[in-house]
């Protein structure tokens, strides 16, 4: 108690030495944190890791519940549906990320042109509010806006004297559907990180830039690109992950239909895990899914990660 | 000798008469026993147990939960609700099964009977019409409608639940519009909905059209699309074998049909669940729906629907195997994992929700009971137009509409895929029936039905 804030010789304070020295405060300070990822994180892979070996079906509490080593993976190998979801899934991941990409990156060049500060506080604002909207709900705002008869989406086509067109009742169009909710509420999230990207360009740079060149498409490709390109891999990862475990804006849009057009692949394996509750397929196929964000994420930081 | 003799019979006597006074004693100590239940006795040692219920959000359990306080008033038992979606209810209450978990009030739908109570998950109702402290002198089983007692409550020969939200399919209609085309009465068969009164009431140009039944994917689209073209027709899912009758020429039929309805049916049907079909009549953009009779309330609401005056309620139309409706509808019933003073607790509330004394205020609040008395209550029939083609439908209707067997939900799930898909014309009926009919006969062999493991029940 009178140790702690006593002078060490040194002239400096020690705070509470014994406790620093013996490095209980640092597990203190880490437990916490550790515990929760444990129970959340850690925990649960390794279960799923172990269902995935097992017959294992909770909607049979009575069958046995052996380990059938690969059976499950086989299942999933042969399974044409799980790989239709997944080609599916790549698809939307190849359709919506570069178009996020491309709106993000204009959205950030705007607001980080100088002047205008009060509508740019503004703009900023405006954007976290699709982040902030849970994507159950984005679904839900989804259905409503694509509404044939009453819907927003075909109320401005009309005033084009376009339309209606039928979107969540064809395959085609429910797939764009869902695709323009994912770029209505992600687009922000790219924006947002490539401006906080752009505030890494040094001053002088940019500044030393403008003198060389009047092409603004120059600057943006010779000089910004190139501090942007850790931002790029942020959000290539994450919203690869994102989108490779999106389930609740599909499953309120259009439940994964008409058909299985809009299927992808988290909202195929809710349903054999809860649905059908086959618990060891349903792991097979999510560790599968947990290796394939792993390689994805190893190559973007090979192949886009740059450091400046 | 003779004292003797007389002794032997006096104590014959005295001995009959102990029996019979004791007999009479215990008799009328039975029946004023039995006299005297009442809910507020028999919930005495219960009084502060709460109790969970899982409820959905459609109008039984909201008459319900208006009616809740009379009975935690009379008994003291608090009973919590959760309002859970349809398409989430069967996974939360799964988990909650397996996981060990807090719901004591099962909410379970005519397909998941064989799944619950074959799991063990369901306490019998058995064990507490044993009880004489809890059962109800009143309870009369048998004043439920046979079918819904059967259907929603029953599996093999042992009762689990109380018919709770009962539904029959429903012909409900626009009559002003029918009258404005010159019909005077709802078509009477599904040929005359499609041939007669579809081409008049189908304006495309105007986006108006004759007819729309809800077939968004999922228990919507198995359920009350796919299985409502079977039967009426003289198809069915399953034989008598269970193997796929999907493409016999009876169930071919029913399903071409269907085909045949998308002409007079708004464009995106595909994507139509309950509330879009529902609100397509109650806009007056479609003149006729086939839906559940627990809408009606929704429909003949002024703040929700603009076609109060001219809404008309009939029994579905016929096919060429007759009258042929779709069956619905969830029971209540009891935890067999609850403490026991909870499964008293929960029994307690089931039987008094059900109950014939309670089935009025149930129905006026804007639940569909499933006892039989209140419906010959003429003040009801006046009051409530879908009652009379509701008990009509009843009384006529396929108890194993859809098999309530435990692997209903998978096979749910494939149809529900492959039947959109049908419906789109990415692929044709035969071959989707086909693909169909070789999943479900994989998941029903892999369950052990045709190895004989399991009785052929659905």
């Amino acid at each position: 108690m009178s140790s702690g804030t006593q002078p060490d010789g040194s002239g400096k304070p020690r705070v509470f030495p014994t406790l620093w020295n013996n490095g209980r405060a640092a597990f203190a300070f880490l437990a916490p944190a550790v515990v929760a990822l444990a129970m959340i994180g850690i925990f649960p892979t390794v279960f799923a890791l172990v269902n995935s070996f097992r017959r294992y079906n909770l909607a049979k509490p009575r069958d046995p519940t052996p380990f059938i080593g690969f059976d499950n993976y086989l299942t999933v190998f042969n399974d044409a549906s799980f790989w239709g979801a997944l080609g599916r899934t790549f698809t939307f991941l190849i359709t919506v990320v570069p178009i996020q990409l491309a709106l993000g990156l204009i959205i950030a060049l705007l607001l980080h042109k100088p002047g205008l500060s009060g509508f740019k506080l503004l703009a900023r604002l405006s954007l976290v509010i699709p982040l902030a909207t849970a994507p159950a709900v984005a679904g839900l705002i989804g259905r409503l806006v694509f509404n044939r008869d009453f819907g927003v989406a075909n109320a401005v086509l009309a005033l084009v004297n376009a339309g209606p067109v039928e979107w969540l009742g064809d395959t085609t169009n429910a797939f764009i559907a869902v695709a323009l909710m994912d770029i209505w509420q992600w687009t922000p999230f790219c924006a947002l990180v490539l401006l906080a990207g752009l505030t890494m360009v040094p001053n002088e740079v940019e500044e030393a830039a403008r003198l060389e060149t009047r092409s603004r498409w120059q600057i943006v490709r010779y000089v910004q690109l190139p501090f942007l390109l850790p931002s790029i891999t942020v959000i290539l990862i994450l919203r690869t992950a994102d989108i490779l475990k999106m389930f609740d804006t599909v499953f309120t849009m259009t439940r994964g239909g008409p058909g299985a057009a809009t299927e992808l692949v988290s909202v195929y394996i809710q349903r054999v895990g809860f649905r059908v509750f086959d618990q060891g397929v349903a792991s097979a196929q999510a560790i599968l899914l947990l290796i394939l964000t792993i390689i994805l994420a190893r190559l973007y930081i090979k192949f886009v990660y740059r450091e400046i | 000798m003779k004292m003797f003799r007389g002794k032997k019979v006096l104590g014959a006597i005295a001995f009959a008469a102990a029996l019979f006074s004791s007999t009479a004693i215990m008799s009328t100590a039975l029946s004023s026993s039995a006299m005297a239940w009442t809910l507020e006795e028999a919930a005495q040692p219960y009084k502060g147990t709460s109790i969970k219920a899982i409820f959905l959000d459609r109008p039984g359990y909201a008459a319900a939960i208006k009616l809740l306080p009379e009975f935690e008033k009379k008994t003291g038992i608090k009973v919590n609700y959760e309002i859970v979606p349809y398409e989430n209810s069967r996974e939360r209450q799964v988990l909650d099964f397996t996981g060990g978990g807090e719901i004591d009030v099962v909410l379970t739908d005519v397909v998941w009977i064989g799944e619950f109570a074959g799991n063990g998950w369901l306490e019998p109702v058995k064990t507490f019409t044993d009880d004489a402290k809890l059962a109800d002198p009143k309870l009369k089983l048998d004043g439920f409608f046979p079918i819904l007692l059967e259907s929603f409550g029953t599996w093999g020969d042992e009762v689990y639940g109380l018919p709770f939200d009962n539904y029959s399919g429903l012909l409900y209609y626009n009559k002003c519009t029918l009258q404005q085309a010159g019909f005077d009465k709802p078509p009477a068969t599904w040929d005359e909905l499609l041939n007669v009164y579809g081409p008049k009431l189908t304006d495309q140009a105007n986006r108006k059209y004759a007819f729309a039944l809800q077939s968004r994917r999922g228990e919507t689209q198995s359920a009350d699309s796919f299985m409502r073209v079977l039967w009426p027709f003289g198809g069915s899912l399953l034989d008598d074998k269970f193997k796929s009758n999907l493409n016999s020429k009876e169930s071919q039929a029913g399903l071409k049909f269907r085909q045949d309805l998308m002409k007079i049916m708004p464009p995106g049907i595909v994507d139509y669940d309950h509330a879009e079909a529902v609100n397509a009549l109650a806009q007056g953009n479609v003149a006729m729906i086939t839906e559940w009779s627990a809408f009606y309330s929704t429909l003949a609401d002024p703040t929700k629907s603009r076609i109060t005056d001219c809404l008309a309620v009939a029994t579905e139309p016929a096919g060429p195997a007759g009258l042929k409706p779709a069956l619905g509808g969830f029971s209540l019933g009891v935890n067999a994992q609850s403490s026991d003073a909870k499964k008293a607790a929960a029994w307690l509330f089931i039987q008094w929700v059900t109950s014939e004394e309670m089935a009025k205020p149930y129905v006026e609040a804007g639940g569909v009971s499933g006892r039989t008395t209140i419906y010959k209550d003429a003040d009801i029939q006046k009051r409530y137009p879908f009652v009379q083609p509701m008990v009509a439908s009843w009384d006529g209707g396929v108890p194993d509409f859809r098999p309530r067997f435990a692997e209903w939900p998978e096979l749910s799930e494939v149809i529900a895929e492959w039947g959109t898909r049908m419906m789109l014309g990415n692929v044709s009926i035969e071959d989707g029936a086909k693909s169909i009919g070789a999943k479900v006969e994989e998941v029903l062999g892999q369950a052990g039905y045709y190895k004989g493991d399991k009785p052929l029940r659905k």
